[in-house]
This record gives C-alpha cells, structure tokens and sequence, in this order.
C-alpha cells in the first residue's frame, strides 16, 4: 500500500465512520426527540402563553411540543376527528365549546384520563368536581375525558364614556334609546344562548333549559329578536375577532355581546375617546370552557405521559395568571390571586390591580344563577338552524 | 454507427436522443397531440367529478356527524321551505344590482379607454385596474369601513360642510352596504371585459355613428352596447358569481345576520349539516348554468372566444 492509497483509504474510512456515527446520533437524536414530542391541535392564540411560541409552555412541562394550529370551529374538529385523520396526525386536541367532549368521547375518537397523573389535578376549580355545576363539561358518562384550560361567562361590552351608566340586564339592548346601536354575535350557539337566559330569567318566555331548548323555545326567542330586528334595534351581527373590535372600537355601536378579549382590545384601542366594559347581567350569561384531550390515536402511540405533563401545565397557577393576564380569560385552578400577588416581578402593582379586577368580575359573573352552559350540539340543532335563518332573512 | 443525416442508429433502430427522435416525441403526433387532453383531464377530475359528486351527496342522508348513502330529497325540502330560499334570492337580487351598476360605472371606463387613449397606452392604463388586485380583498373590504362607517369619511365630511346633520347609516350594515363592497371588489372584472369586447368594435363604427347624426347616447345604446354584449355578459357573470358567492362582503358590510348564498353554505357545514351544504351548493351550479344558458341564447357567448377580425 503506498502513502497515497493509505491516505485515501484511511479518509474514506474516517469519513465513513464520523457520517456513521453522525447518521446514529442524528437518528437517535431524532428518535429521542420524537419520543418527547407531543403533537397537539390547538389554537395557537389562545391556547399557550408566555412566549411567542410554545417555547414557556414547553419548558415549563418539560416536554417538546409539535402543534398545529386550530380553528375555533367546533365543526372542523368534530370532522377531523371522527371522520379524518385526527387520531393519526394528533396525540392530544383542544376544543372548541361546550359538548365537543361529549361528541368525540361517543365517537371513541378521545380516551378516559387518569387524573391522579396530573399532580395539580388537586388545585381544580371545585365546580368540576363530581356533582359541581361544570362536573359534566369534562366527563362522558362518569369518566374525565379532559383537562380544561380556560373559561368565562360571556357578556356585554358597553361604553361606559357615553352610556353614563353601567347596563346590568340584557334588557338594555333592546331600549329603543339605543336603537340601531346594538350589535350582537352573528352565531345561533351564544346568542340564542344569552337571549334566552334573558327572556328566561325574565320571565318574558318560558324556557326549561336555555342550553338545550326545544324547537317553540327556539321559535319564541327568535321572534323576539326577528321582531327587533325588524325595528332597526340590530347595528349589524358581528363576526370575527377583528370585526367585533372594530364595531366598539369605532364607535359603530355602544354595545355588543360579545367575547372579553374582544372588550379588553377594543378598549385598547379606543385611547380616550371611549371607556369599553364588561358588564355583569343580572338574568346570566353563556359560560363555557376550553379543555385539552387526550386522542385515541395519542393513547396508541403511548403518549400518556406527555399529555399529562402538558395537562399538568395547564392547571398550574403559572398557566392560569398569564391567561388572565393576557386575553383575560378565566383560570381553572385555585390560588392564581396568590400566585399574581407572589410574583411582583411578573405582575407589576398596576398589572396585579387590573388582572385581579378582571377576576373579581369574571367571579361575579360566575356566580350568577341563572347562568347556562354552552352546548354546540344541542338535541334540536336542526331547530336552532332553521330559526336562524329566518333571523337572518327578516 | 453513424447514418447521412447525423442521427446515430442504436441497435437498429434510431437513437432515441437524436433531434429528430426529439421532434417526433414532442411533435403533432406525439406530445402535442396529447397535450390537448391535460385540461380535459383537469377538469374532468377537478370540477366535473366535484360537481357530480356534490349532486350526488347532497341527495344523501344526513347522519350525526357525517352522511350516509341513501336517496332523500330532504335537504332540498329544507332548503326551499325555510328561510335560506329566501336569504338566497336577495343575494341573487343584490348580485344582480351590483352587476348593473358595476356595467354603469366600468363600461364607459372602457369604452372611454378605447376611444380616447392613445392605443400605445390603452393597455397599460387598463392594468391600472389590476392594481386594487394587488391587495387582499380583506383589507380592501374592510377599509370601506371607517369610509362608509357611523363617524367614517362620508359622514364626517358631509356633516362638517352642514349638508347633513345626522350620519347617513344605510350605506353601511345594510344591503347597500353590501352592493357598495361588491361593486368596489369587482368593478375591474367590468372594465377588463369591457375593455376586450371594444375590440369588436371597430373604430370605424364610431365614425359611422357621427356620419349618421347619431348622438352619443343613442350610438352607446344602440350600436356599442349590441356589438360588445358578450364580453359585458362574461363580466357581468364573474360579478354575479363572486358577490352571490363569497363570504367576505356581507360579513364585514351586511346588516343584522346578511348572508349570501356562500355562507349559506358555510353555515350548513359549521352546522355539519353536508347534504343540505351540496344541495344548496347543486342549486348555486344550477342557477349559474340556467344564467350561462339564457346568456348563450340572448348573446350567443361564442362570440367572446371568437377572433377579433
């Protein structure tokens, strides 16, 4: 062997081995991280927070997360996951309202969860527990098939600037005083929801259950609204986040049910020119939760573990201040007043004052009786579609 | 070995890298010919068969969250017997008003373009109107706005000159509203069309018309309007469709709840209620082809694709 052929042979030989040895790292590197990763369908603007990215949400549940981003259409989910690739393509979902769990629990398309898994499981909000009034928007049939994240009570953003007074009933929208100076949300789920509670609580209409109405309930609340629709009381029926910001936030309307993201931004916006609330109405509101669950195909690929860290971080006070902070949704775990108040470095006094109100009032909100549940798929949905429609055509 | 002509001969017969095998390849024989039936294929695959499908599904039975096989004309019941027949027609009607009024204002753009402009510079003052194009039709739609809005430009300045004293709010949240986003969106839809069907009419027409003592109005009338009607029709169709069909202009400038036949649509799907979204989807298709159908009879519409002599 001369010296030239030694050395290309000797090259070839290095070379082979540190492409081999990269190639090993690399696809262990890649097998190791694989096996961390959990893959979740979820709304990205809603659904993580203290970074841009999933980066905090990762870090503080010491797993990596794959995630693709989500509608808020309870529709396309339903779809993906009973009749699409959901299970193949996703270890764990969010939803979009309440009844999703129900739907894809009924479909086997998500799986039971052991709770004792999720340590800060002990911190839930007590109203999820067995026989609490949101116990069932987490169970199917006795079992815990999700993890919620956020909720709220849905209500009315008003400006307080020109109003002069802060409005307490539903009932203020439909005051002829303010007569083409209403909006409300272009969706049969939350406004046939909270126009019912309101004609419920009322007593101007009887109506059993305001989630679940029968077809002459539908009837009755629609012709309340066709029958004001017909007055002009109805600016427009807004749709979509930006959209109901504008309406406020222009000045278009003085009030809107709507979203409190939709209130906090607008009032954001305005400056000076107006003061944008949310009110608490006396009759009740539509309240509803988030929830993260775990899928079938998630459970076959042995992604249990995962999903638990990242459920963990959800109910931690961590999770929980921040979304308050942020979009102002509700946490679902006991002790975020705490935590806020523990971490000045995060919640400067001025934060802590605005968060902590914004959580008094949603508290507020949450307690009133006549509240009623979001339900995506009531029993007469085909009811709710129809009248709807004529809502639409008046 | 090597023939006369330079093509190499390969184990008897040409070489298949040879020009000449290369010409024969792509020639009218060969790719050429072929080439022809991609758009056929396309199209069978990707809007024949859809659209079959959609017919086909929309006569299914609606299950609870899919849909089954079966035979039922039940979405085609709910269509016509609740309020989306209805919903449906008004978007047609406020469709149809769009069209004319987008015809009022871009025919003359083009006719004016035509006669005035000097032809060097005819084309590129037509591409002006890809400009709006350039921006996404949300944000277009939505910077009609703070124009058209409560506090928006018209009312403020029409207030601060003392021409009104209270806003005028029909022209936002409202069906014209509506026609007012559909005629901005698709105005240049118009103005192409009508741009290209001046090409049938020669200049020559026009001197006819003077020669004649024909005033303005009557020649546009009589003779200018007749001469381009296909390529008006072929415009006025792109406008009727996209304002019967997209979702964003009654969302964002419709009254209390407006829809148009899109969101119908789309509002069947949220509801997943597929058999009723493809029977409306069927009736959409119907009513364009019954709209092509009458447009051939009346303009006969092979006049568009013919050449220009």
């Amino acid at each position: 062997m001369n010296q030239f052929e030694f050395t290309r042979r000797l090259f070839l030989q290095s070379a082979a081995s540190v492409a081999t040895a990269a190639g090993i790292s690399g696809i262990s590197g890649v097998a190791l991280a694989q096996a961390n990763e959990l893959k979740i369908w979820a709304n990205p603007g809603v659904h993580k927070v203290g970074a841009k990215d999933w980066s905090a949400m990762e870090s503080q549940g010491g797993i990596s997360i794959a995630a693709t981003a989500k509608s808020a259409r309870a529709d396309e989910s339903i779809q993906k996951m009973v009749v699409g690739d959901g299970n193949r393509l996703f270890d764990a979902i969010t939803d979009n309202g309440g009844g999703m769990e129900d739907a894809l629990a009924s479909q086997k398309a998500i799986v039971p969860l052991d709770t004792s898994k999720i340590p800060n499981w002990k911190n839930i909000l007590p109203t999820y527990n067995e026989g609490g009034p949101a116990a069932d928007t987490i169970r199917y049939k006795g079992d815990v098939y999700a993890t919620p994240m956020i909720s709220n009570a849905d209500s009315m953003a008003y400006d307080y600037k020109t109003l002069g007074f802060h409005p307490d009933s539903w009932g203020v929208m439909f005051d002829s005083q303010f007569k083409g100076r209403v909006a409300l949300q272009n969706d049969f789920g939350p406004t046939l929801t909270n126009m019912a509670i309101y004609l419920q609580q009322s007593g101007k209409i009887e109506i059993a259950d305001a989630s679940n109405m029968k077809p002459n309930e539908v009837k009755a609340v629609c012709q309340f609204l066709i029958d004001y629709k017909k007055k002009g009381q109805f600016r427009t029926f807004w749709d979509g986040f930006q959209n109901g910001v504008g309406l406020l936030a222009s000045g278009e309307v003085l009030m809107s049910s709507c979203w409190e993201p939709i209130q906090i931004i607008a009032n954001r916006k305005t400056g000076d020119k107006a003061d944008i609330r949310y009110g608490t109405m006396k009759e009740g509101h539509q309240t509803w939760n988030n929830m993260i669950m775990l899928t079938k195909g998630g459970r076959q690929r042995g992604r249990d573990a995962l999903y638990y860290k990242l459920a963990n971080v959800y109910l931690s006070p961590w999770f929980g201040a921040r979304t308050l902070a942020g979009l102002g949704f509700g946490p679902q775990m006991q002790g975020v007043d705490a935590y806020i108040k523990a971490n000045p470095k995060d919640f400067s006094a001025s934060t802590q004052t605005r968060v902590l109100d914004i959580l008094k009032r949603k508290n507020d909100r949450y307690a009133i009786k006549g509240n009623a549940w979001q339900n995506v798929f009531p029993t007469h949905l085909r009811a709710y579609q129809d009248w709807w429609a004529r809502l639409q055509a008046a | 070995m090597v023939p006369s002509n330079g093509a190499t001969i390969w184990r008897g017969r040409r070489d298949p890298a040879s020009p000449r095998s290369w010409r024969r390849i792509l020639g009218e024989n060969g790719v050429q010919k072929w080439a022809f039936y991609i758009p056929v294929v396309f199209m069978t695959v990707f809007l024949a068969l859809p659209m079959a499908l959609t017919v086909v599904w929309s006569v299914f039975e609606r299950t609870q969250f899919w849909m089954q096989p079966g035979f039922t004309l039940f979405a085609y019941e709910t269509f016509f017997t609740s309020a989306r027949a209805e919903n449906y027609l008004f978007s047609m009607i406020h469709a149809a008003i769009a069209v004319v009024i987008s015809f009022a204002l871009g025919f003359p753009v083009a006719v004016f373009v035509r006669r005035r402009v000097a032809t060097a510079l005819q084309h590129r003052v037509v591409l002006l109107f890809i400009l709006p194009f350039m921006i996404s039709e949300l944000v277009r739609v939505f910077a009609l706005r703070p124009i058209l809005g409560r506090n928006g430009v018209i009312n403020s300045v029409l207030m601060d000159i003392g021409v009104i004293s209270d806003p005028i709010m029909i022209i936002l949240f409202s069906p014209v509203g509506v026609v007012i986003g559909d005629v901005v969106s698709f105005l240049p839809f118009m103005v192409f069309a009508g741009f290209l069907a001046m090409e049938a009419v020669q200049p020559y027409v026009f001197e006819v018309c003077e020669d004649l003592g024909a005033r303005t109005v009557r020649a546009f009338r009589d003779v200018i309007v007749p001469l381009a009607a296909p390529g008006i029709f072929a415009g006025g169709v792109f406008i009727f469709v996209n304002s019967v069909g997209g979702a964003l202009v009654p969302t964002l400038l419709g009254g209390p709840g407006a829809v148009n036949a899109g969101l119908i649509v789309n509002q069947a799907i949220v509801a997943i209620d597929f058999p009723l979204a493809m029977a409306i989807s069927a009736i959409m298709m119907a009513t364009l082809m019954l709209l092509l159908y009458l447009g051939h009879r009346l303009f006969d519409l092979t006049k568009v694709l013919q050449p220009i002599s």
